[in-house]
C-alpha cells in the first residue's frame, strides 16, 4: 500500500462500492451481531416477567451445570476427538477419492460415481438411525439373523461401547464424504491442463503428477475446508450422535459428546441462562480454536490464512 | 486496506451499541408491567390502553397454539371459523401447532423468546406448574370477567379453584371429566387361544408374558419403548407401591400417606422392582435393544410385533384397538386398568388439558373472547372438534360417525387435539367408546381426589443438579431398568453414588420441604 487514505476520503472515493455494500452490512449487523447482546442471558437468572438487562447478574452459576456431573472432561475429549478423526480421515478419504474419479476417463463413469457418492450427504441422520436399528437390534436385526444362520452367537452390539466409535465413524464418512470429494473434484478441475501436460513431457507418471501437482495445487482448499470445520467442532454433527445413541446410557462413555449432553440437561430444566451458558462455552471455545488454527497458518504461509 | 477495515469496524459497533439501546429501551417498556403477584386490578396496556374492557375496535389476528400436527383439512376449517370470528369478534385466527418431537423444547422456546403467542395448551406433563409459577402466563382472575363471562360461569368454581398456582389462575382448564389412568394392555385373542390368566396384577401379568413367550417365539410379549422409566418403574410404582403420582427425582410417596415422602431411589423396593425388570429382560419379555426403539409401543400392538403394553390408558388403548381392528378385524384387545388393582381411581386433575395465555399475548382479551367461544358457542366447538358435519362426520343415532377411515378424512374426530375446549354438552362419541364410558362409571364409584397435580415445584434453586440428576439417570438408571446391567445389586450402588455426587440430598430435601408446605396449605392430612 503506497499510500493510506483517511476513512473519509475511501468513503467518497468509493461511496458506490460501498452503497452496495451496504445491505450485506444491514445483514450481518442483525441477523449475527446485534442477537449477540444474548450473551448476557448465560450471566443472569432468566425470569419472565423481567427485561434482561434488569434481572439478577449471577456471574458463572449457569454454567455449573455443564460441571456438576463431573462429565465435562470426558464431553469435551469425546468432541474433539470425534471430530478429529471425521476431519483428518474425512479430507484424507475425499482427497484420495477425488483424485480418482478425475483420473477416470469415461464420463459416463465418473458421472454415476459421483452421483453414488453423493447420494447418502441427503439421508437424513432420523433414516440412518433406523437403517443402523436394523442392521444391529439384537433380536431381528440383519447381523444376528446372519449370524444365528451360520450357527454363530449373536452379538449385542448396543452394549459395546467400543464398537460404537468405529460405527459412528464409519457412519460419518458415509454419509458425508461425497459432499467434501465434490468440493475437491471442483478445485482438481480448476487445476490448468498445462501442468500435467508439461509433467507427462517431463515423464511424470500418474501418481506422480497427483503427488506433486494435484495435491499441492489441493492445499488452499483443504485449509478453507479445515477452518471452516474447526470453527462447529464443538457443536457437530448433534444429529449423527443423537440419533444413533438415543437414550441409551451404556453407550454414553464413548458416544456422548458436548452438544448431545447440553440437549439432555436443557430439556429437564427451564432455563433460557443456562442453554446460553452453553452455547458461549461452545462458541468461546470454537473461537479459540479457529484463531489458534489461524494463527498457525498465517506463521507458516500468510496467503493460506483465513484472515 | 487495514486501515479502513478498523474504521468500519468501529463504525459496526456504534451502530450495535445504538440499536441495543434501542432493544434496551424497548424492554423497559415492559418492566413497567405489574408482576402477576401484585396485581389485583390488573390490565394488559396493549388489549384497552387503560379502559376496562376491549371495544373490539380495532381488528387483530390471534396466534393459537396447539400441539400435534396439523390436519390435512386445517385450512378449511380455519378459514369456516375466521368467517365466524370477523364478524362477531373483528378478529381472524391461526392455529399453530407444535410438533411432538421435543415438544418440551419448543414449548420454552415460544415462552422464552418473546413471540407473540395469544393462546397455549397446557397441561401438567407440559409443565403448566413451573411455567405458571415463574410467570410465563398471564393471570386470568381480573381479566375472565371482563373478557369472557360467560366462559367464567361455564367452569364451575372448584375447577378455577384447583388451577389454582399461587392464588392465582393461569389457565382455561377443560370440564370433561375422564379417568386417565395405567392400565394393563393385552391381546385377549391369543390370551384365549392359549388359555392363559388374566392380567389383574404383576403376577398374572407375568403368567401372560411367559405364555406369549413360549407360544408366539417370534413376538415380543411386551413393549416398554425407549422411555423405560415411565413404562417401567412409574408403572411399577402406581399399580404395586401406589404412588401418589410419578414423582421426581426418586422420590416415592403414597396415596394413603403423602406426608410420609421418601427416597424410593436405593430402597430395598427399587432394588426388588429393578430385579423384576432384569428378569423380564433375562426371559426376553422386551428386547435387549429397547433403549434404541423408536416406534411407538401402540404401533407394535397395532401391527402384531408386541402382545401387550405395562400401562397404557383407556383412551389411547381404545385409539389402538380401533386402529388394530381396521388391519386384523379378528384380532382383540384386553384392559385392566391399574386402579381396579389398587382399590382406587383419581379422575383427572383440571390441570390436564387447558388454555393460557402467555406473557407475551398481544391481545389477550380478544384470546380470551375466542376462547370463550370455542368452548361455549356450539358451532365453533363442533366445527374443531369433529371437523365439517356432512365433509368429516356425520350424527347417527346420536353417534359421531367418522366419513371414510383415517387415511381419506381431513378432520377424523378430534383431530385438532381439542381435549382442553371439549364440551360435554356438545360433544359426540363413536359407538366403541361406550365400553370406555362404562369403565369410567365403574372408576366412578372407587374415586378419590386427585391430590398430587396441584402441586407446583419451584426449581429455581437446584436447576444445576436437577440437570445434573437426569444426566446421571440416563447414564446409570436407563441401562439398569433396561435390564442391561448384569450385577443389579453393584449397578444400583454405583447408580446412588453418582446421584448423591450430582446432588440428590439437596434436590430431594429441597423438593420434601416444597411437597410438605403443599400439603399443609391445601390441608390435606398426612395421616
Amino acid at each position: 500500500m503506497p499510500k493510506k487514505y483517511g476513512f473519509v476520503q475511501e468513503l467518497i472515493k468509493n461511496r458506490t462500492l460501498f452503497l452496495m455494500l451496504l445491505p450485506v452490512l444491514a445483514y450481518f449487523l442483525v441477523n449475527n451481531y446485534v442477537p449477540m447482546v444474548g450473551i448476557y442471558y448465560a450471566f443472569v437468572r432468566f425470569d419472565f416477567n423481567t427485561p434482561l438487562f434488569r434481572m439478577d447478574f449471577i456471574g458463572l452459576k449457569n454454567f455449573e451445570f455443564l460441571w456438576r456431573s463431573g462429565k465435562l472432561t470426558e464431553l469435551t475429549y469425546n468432541t474433539i476427538g470425534y471430530n478429529l478423526i471425521f476431519i483428518g480421515l474425512g479430507n484424507a478419504l475425499s482427497v484420495t477419492v477425488a483424485i480418482l474419479v478425475s483420473e477416470v476417463k469415461s464420463k459416463w463413469f465418473k458421472k454415476i460415481t459421483q452421483s453414488v457418492l453423493f447420494l447418502p450427504y441427503f439421508v437424513s441422520f432420523v433414516i440412518l438411525s433406523v437403517i443402523v436399528f436394523n442392521i444391529f437390534n439384537f433380536e431381528h436385526g440383519v447381523l444376528n439373523t446372519v449370524l444365528k444362520a451360520l450357527g454363530a452367537d449373536p452379538v449385542d452390539v448396543y452394549s459395546k461401547p467400543k464398537v460404537w466409535i468405529l460405527l459412528i465413524v464409519v457412519f460419518y464418512l458415509w454419509k458425508s464424504f461425497g459432499y467434501s470429494m465434490v468440493i475437491y473434484l471442483a478445485a482438481i478441475t480448476g487445476i490448468g491442463e498445462d501442468y500435467y501436460e508439461a509433467a507427462k513431457i517431463d515423464g511424470a507418471n500418474t501418481f506422480q503428477r497427483a503427488w506433486h501437482i494435484t495435491l499441492p495445487m489441493l492445499k488452499n482448499t483443504f485449509v478453507i475446508l479445515l477452518l471452516f470445520s474447526l470453527g462447529t467442532i464443538m457443536k457437530g454433527q448433534f444429529d449423527l450422535f443423537y440419533q444413533m445413541v438415543g437414550n441409551n446410557g451404556l453407550l454414553y462413555s464413548t458416544t456422548d459428546i458436548l452438544d448431545t449432553y447440553v440437549y439432555r440437561s436443557l430439556k429437564v430444566t427451564f432455563d433460557m441462562g443456562m442453554a446460553t451458558a452453553a452455547g458461549v462455552y461452545q462458541s468461546l471455545f470454537g473461537f479459540t480454536l479457529i484463531m489458534v488454527v489461524n494463527g498457525i497458518i498465517r506463521k507458516i504461509n500468510k496467503e493460506y490464512a483465513l484472515f | 486496506m487495514k486501515h479502513t477495515i478498523r474504521a468500519w469496524r468501529t463504525g459496526v459497533v456504534a451502530a450495535a451499541v445504538l440499536l441495543l439501546a434501542a432493544c434496551q429501551g424497548h424492554g423497559s417498556g415492559d418492566a413497567s408491567l405489574p408482576s402477576p403477584s401484585a396485581s389485583s386490578a390488573f390490565t394488559h396496556p396493549d388489549a384497552n390502553g387503560g379502559r376496562s374492557a376491549d371495544d373490539r375496535s380495532e381488528h387483530v389476528d390471534l396466534q393459537f397454539y396447539m400441539l400435534g400436527s396439523a390436519p390435512p383439512d386445517m385450512p378449511r376449517i380455519q378459514s369456516a371459523i375466521n368467517e365466524m370470528t370477523e364478524a362477531e369478534l373483528n378478529a381472524s385466527v391461526t392455529f399453530n401447532f407444535i410438533a411432538w418431537t421435543d415438544y418440551d423444547l419448543k414449548y420454552k422456546q415460544l415462552l422464552s423468546s418473546g413471540q407473540s403467542v395469544d393462546l397455549l395448551f397446557t397441561a401438567d406433563w407440559a409443565q403448566y406448574q413451573t411455567y405458571a409459577k415463574r410467570g410465563a402466563f398471564l393471570p386470568l382472575d381480573d381479566l375472565l370477567p371482563a373478557a369472557s363471562p360467560a366462559l367464567q360461569r361455564f367452569v364451575p368454581q372448584e375447577t378455577w379453584d384447583a388451577v389454582r398456582i399461587d392464588g392465582h389462575i393461569y389457565t382455561v382448564p377443560s370440564t370433561f371429566k375422564e379417568y386417565v389412568t395405567g392400565g394393563f394392555v393385552w391381546r385377549e385373542d391369543l390370551r384365549e387361544k392359549y388359555g392363559l390368566p388374566k392380567p389383574v396384577d404383576i403376577a398374572t401379568f407375568e403368567a401372560y408374558l411367559a405364555g406369549i413367550k413360549r407360544h408366539e417365539p417370534d413376538m415380543q410379549p411386551v413393549a416398554i419403548g425407549a422411555e423405560v422409566q415411565n413404562a417401567l418403574a412409574f408403572s411399577q410404582l402406581d399399580v404395586t407401591r401406589h404412588s401418589i403420582g410419578s414423582m421426581p427425582y426418586g422420590l416415592l410417596a403414597t396415596y394413603a400417606n403423602p406426608a410420609d415422602v421418601r427416597s424410593y431411589w436405593g430402597s430395598p423396593e427399587q432394588l426388588a422392582d429393578l430385579k423384576l425388570f432384569k428378569r423380564w429382560s433375562d426371559l426376553g419379555y422386551f428386547s435387549k435393544n429397547e433403549l434404541n426403539t423408536s416406534e411407538f409401543n401402540q404401533d407394535r400392538i397395532i401391527d402384531g410385533s408386541a402382545a401387550a403394553m405395562f400401562g397404557d390408558n383407556l383412551i389411547r388403548y381404545n385409539e389402538a384397538l380401533n386402529n388394530m381392528q381396521a388391519a386384523h378385524p379378528d384380532w382383540r384387545l384386553g384392559y385392566y386398568p391399574f386402579p381396579m388393582a389398587k382399590g382406587y381411581a383419581t379422575p383427572v386433575h383440571p390441570t390436564h388439558n387447558g388454555f393460557a395465555i402467555p406473557k407475551s399475548a398481544k391481545h389477550p382479551e380478544r384470546a380470551l373472547a375466542f376462547y370463550e367461544k370455542l368452548v361455549t358457542d356450539e358451532r365453533y366447538n363442533r366445527l374443531t372438534e369433529y371437523g365439517i358435519e356432512g365433509v368429516n362426520y356425520t350424527i347417527e343415532d346420536g353417534y359421531y360417525r367418522m366419513i371414510g377411515d383415517t387415511s381419506t378424512n381431513g378432520f377424523p374426530r378430534e383431530a385438532m387435539n381439542g381435549w382442553a375446549w371439549r364440551n360435554p354438552e356438545y360433544m359426540l362419541f363413536a359407538p366403541s367408546y361406550d365400553e370406555i364410558r362404562s369403565t369410567f362409571r365403574e372408576l366412578d364409584r372407587i374415586q378419590k381426589p386427585d391430590i398430587y397435580t396441584g402441586f407446583a415445584e419451584d426449581d429455581t434453586a437446584y436447576q444445576a443438579e436437577k440437570a445434573a440428576l437426569d444426566q446421571v439417570q440416563k447414564l446409570y438408571l436407563y441401562p439398569l431398568l433396561a435390564g442391561l446391567v448384569d450385577d443389579v445389586d453393584a449397578g444400583l450402588a454405583t447408580f446412588m453414588k453418582e446421584a448423591k455426587e450430582a446432588g440428590l440430598d439437596k434436590v430431594q430435601a429441597a423438593y420434601k420441604k416444597q411437597w410438605l408446605a403443599y400439603l399443609k396449605e391445601r390441608g390435606i392430612a398426612g395421616s
